[in-house]
């Protein structure tokens, strides 16, 4: 259920910061793939979706959207508030690159 | 293990670096001029499974990686609880080595580190092989030390197990909850500070109940702690008090005045308080950096001392170590800090090794307990490395009155962060 809000509220806020993606900022792939590091401990690379979303494959836009929700505390989640909390718009930009680069579940 | 599914198993092949080339590299060969650099790693866990598997990932075969373990299946630590709460079967949490070798080309050896000499960056198997070494990366984890509880060792501890090392140790605990006598008594030592999960004596603590309130209602569970406080332990103690009030009796060392002796033969563990009979048991006692890292000559008194940024040792800037026998301050001792530290050694030895860029160290940690049924809580912490230790960032913790809906998820999110973590280990 907290899932499901939170996948609702995502939603919402995705709507509502169109085109606002962190300001033009440019994502290096590289910088991307090492910090994502921290994301797969949970996440995982290869999507197993099990209590934890699945984030491999989601559109740069998507993805730059929801962490700055988290950053902004718009999302709930502490683990995620405290891991968004602190990435500048240029990490989010090359998680975000990187994150796209792969290729997302059936 | 995870399955994977055919697309999975595709992009996994997809990424794999000459496979078949690379299993059996020659392990004695020298670290000479002109070969790949070489990096070895002791220990198969948290650290250095992760390690080991980011090394040779990321340097796409430019650096030879050997990984030395004992084990060839490797039993987490880390939700050996839940298996002791019926929440988990043994299975589940053993996992092999075979796609660290097939997908990542590393060379698993399984065999003990006998010594280290690092002035010939050398490593000495108990089989008699010597391997040479560029980088020598150290996870070994806890030695107990059986002398820290009077009377206990390492004789009693089949009778009255420590369980801290999961494995044998942790099924010898389900047997013996299992065996109990109806209204029978559990006594639980926890280990004093710095030691390995803290709040996982408190988790263990809580599933024991949850499998005594289902199969032996009327047992007791008492816990003689040495520490005057624990993790989380508001919010453990208001779970207890919800799900298993009247089974679990918390005394404090000033109450009891400290373990006196523990009998394996009578199964008593005397106090200033008094001599609990115990029908079963769980002694815990301090513990220390695992005995290689002492071998190597890196230890501090019981734990290693390592430059936050790169986690290499004070001692000797060519080997690494990390997770719980490294002094990680302000990170806990956790499969989740281990694997955190991994990622930032991995990045620092490949720079190092093969000019790759280093990026800012960065590490996290989250432990999640589980005190009943889809009743899970948290804690964790981002850090940054500063310049004696790791700092902490941002930081959260559960709270107590959360709804249901929260704690269910918050134990469905451990569920997910397992599968995730040793995918990140052992995949």
């Amino acid at each position: 259920m907290v899932r499901a809000v939170a996948i609702l509220s995502l939603a919402v806020v995705m709507s509502e910061v169109t085109c606002a993606n962190s300001a033009g900022v440019k994502g290096d792939f590289e910088y991307g793939q090492y910090l994502a590091a921290e994301c797969v401990t949970c996440h995982s690379t290869v999507g197993l979706d099990k209590g934890i979303p699945a984030i491999i494959g989601w559109e740069e836009a998507s993805f730059i959207s929801v962490i700055n929700a988290y950053k902004s505390k718009e999302l709930e989640n502490p683990a995620m508030q405290t891991i968004a909390g602190r990435l500048d718009d240029e990490q989010i930009a090359s998680l975000a690159l990187y994150f796209a680069s792969l290729p997302e579940e059936n | 293990m995870t399955k994977l599914n055919r697309r999975q198993f595709s992009t996994l092949l997809g990424s794999t670096v000459a496979a078949g080339a690379l299993s059996m590299p020659n392990i004695t060969g020298a670290a000479s001029h002109g070969a790949k650099p070489k990096v070895v790693v002791i220990g198969g866990g948290a650290g250095g499974a992760t390690a080991a598997r980011y090394i040779a990932k990321d340097s796409k075969g430019a650096v030879e990686v050997i990984l030395i373990e004992p084990t060839k299946r490797y039993y987490t630590c880390f939700f050996s609880n839940l298996y002791l709460g019926g929440f988990r079967d043994y299975d589940s949490i053993g996992h092999g080595y075979d796609a660290l070798a097939n997908n990542h080309g590393i060379n698993v050896v399984h065999d003990w580190a006998a010594s280290v000499d690092s002035s010939n960056k050398s490593v000495t198997l108990a089989s008699g092989a010597s391997i040479s070494y560029d980088k020598l990366v150290l996870s070994p984890g806890i030695d107990m030390k059986y002398d820290s509880v009077p009377g206990y060792s390492v004789e009693a501890q089949t009778k009255m197990p420590h369980g801290w090392k999961s494995g044998t140790q942790v099924q010898i605990i389900k047997h013996r909850i299992a065996s109990m006598r109806e209204g029978g008594t559990f006594v639980m030592v926890p280990p004093p500070n710095p030691f390995r999960c803290p709040p996982g004596p408190y988790e263990r603590t809580s599933m024991i109940a949850h499998y005594l309130t289902k199969h032996n209602p009327t047992a007791k569970i008492i816990v003689l702690d040495t520490k005057p406080k624990f993790s989380k332990q508001g919010l453990f103690q208001d779970g207890w008090e919800r799900h298993y009030a009247g089974m679990i009796d918390w005394i404090a060392p000033d109450v009891h005045g400290g373990i006196k002796n523990v009998n394996a033969a009578t199964m008593e563990i005397e106090t200033d308080l008094d001599t609990f009979k115990a029908d079963a048991a769980c002694i815990i006692p301090a513990q220390k950096a695992g005995a290689i890292a002492a071998l190597a000559g890196v230890t501090d008194g019981d734990w290693v001392p390592v430059m936050p940024a790169s986690m290499a040792t004070k001692a000797d800037p060519n080997i690494h170590v990390l997770g719980d026998a490294s002094i990680a301050k302000s990170m806990p001792k956790s499969g989740f800090s281990a694997n955190s530290q991994a990622k930032v050694v991995a990045n620092a030895i490949r720079g190092e090794l093969t000019d790759s860029k280093v990026f800012d160290a960065r590490f996290a940690n989250t432990c999640w307990s589980l005190i009943s049924e889809n009743d899970g809580i948290k804690v964790g912490a981002s850090y940054k490395a500063g310049a004696e230790k790791i700092d902490v960032v941002d930081k959260f913790i559960s709270k107590n009155g959360e709804d249901e809906a929260t704690r269910k998820a918050t134990y469905e999110e451990s569920e997910g962060w397992y599968a995730g973590i040793t995918a990140d280990m052992f995949s």
